[in-house]
């Protein structure tokens, strides 16, 4: 077991994040995949933490529960503009939201 | 007994059960992020990516964690998970089986481009790095009383700003996605 195989997993993780929000039309997965990274983010984080020299210092494990933190108010409003353009729009498609579009 | 048991678990989930305590979840993981990532159907989709959570909150406790893969349990598959599902059952009344363009913006070929050169570039960089090939520390601990010390302590400011934050984001989606024809 070394760091290698935890940062290798986050990466893959990441990756397939960011793949979802690039290449996916609607605004749900586009959420899910900034999810899936945020997910990636946090991986490092611990893995950093496990194989610190001073994991008594605790800083890697705070640090994952704002990001949780942050990363679930980030989700809530997320969902509730989806909902909102959804309400407008009647779709929840990114390419039919293209109002502000010149 | 029971307890002595727990102790030893808990003191060091990888001395007790191996590696593939981490590594099985973390395999799981990864198939069920990907399953979500190229599932044609919303639901399907989201349940993949709850299970992936999942997944990732055994892999935290596996580490050694337990309260961050409790955190990880409770706020993404009890909250950040049922958020979505309720999203897509909100906006997707009739057309849950067929998505019209499963794909815009790059496109599968562009995404999986993106995806596979940030990849690429990520592993050449750990599998360099002298760091990624530290033996593993024997063990590391995180109680639940320090990390409420250190929360109401050093980092009490941070946790003040994350309430407020938490607080305007919440009132703030609230009112975004109020009906306001209604009164």
């Amino acid at each position: 077991m070394t760091l290698q195989i935890l940062l290798a997993t986050s990466a893959v993780l990441f990756a397939f994040g960011l793949a979802a929000a690039l290449s996916r039309s609607n605004a749900i997965m586009i959420l899910i995949g900034i999810e899936l990274m945020l997910g990636a983010a946090n991986l490092n984080f611990i893995a950093f933490w496990r194989f610190s020299e001073n994991p008594s210092g605790l800083a890697g494990i705070l640090f994952v529960i704002f990001s949780i933190a942050v990363a679930a108010a980030g989700a809530a409003v997320g969902l509730s503009i989806i909902i909102l353009v959804h309400r407008r729009i009647r779709s929840v498609e990114v390419d039919d939201a293209s109002n502000l579009k010149g | 007994m029971m307890c002595a048991f727990f102790n030893t678990v808990c003191a060091d989930p990888l001395k007790f059960l191996g590696n593939w305590f981490v590594v099985l979840p973390a395999i799981v993981l990864l198939l069920a992020a990907g399953a979500s990532v190229v599932a044609r159907n919303l639901i399907h989709a989201a349940l993949f990516l709850t299970l992936s959570f999942i997944a990732l909150g055994v892999v935290f406790i596996a580490l050694g964690a337990e309260f961050v893969g409790l955190v990880q349990l409770l706020v993404y598959v009890g909250a950040v998970a049922m958020v979505i599902v309720f999203a897509i059952l909100l906006t997707h009344p009739a057309q849950l089986e067929k998505s019209r363009t499963p794909f815009s913006g790059l496109g599968p070929a562009g995404g999986a481009a993106v995806g596979f050169a940030v990849l690429a570039v990520l592993l050449a960089f750990i599998f360099a790095s002298p760091l990624g090939k530290k033996p593993l520390p024997p063990s590391a601990a995180a109680p639940v009383a320090a990390i409420g010390e250190a929360l109401m302590g050093d980092y009490v400011v941070a946790l003040i700003a994350l309430g407020v934050l938490l607080t305007a984001a919440l009132v703030g989606a609230a009112v975004l996605a109020m009906d306001d024809k209604k009164p």
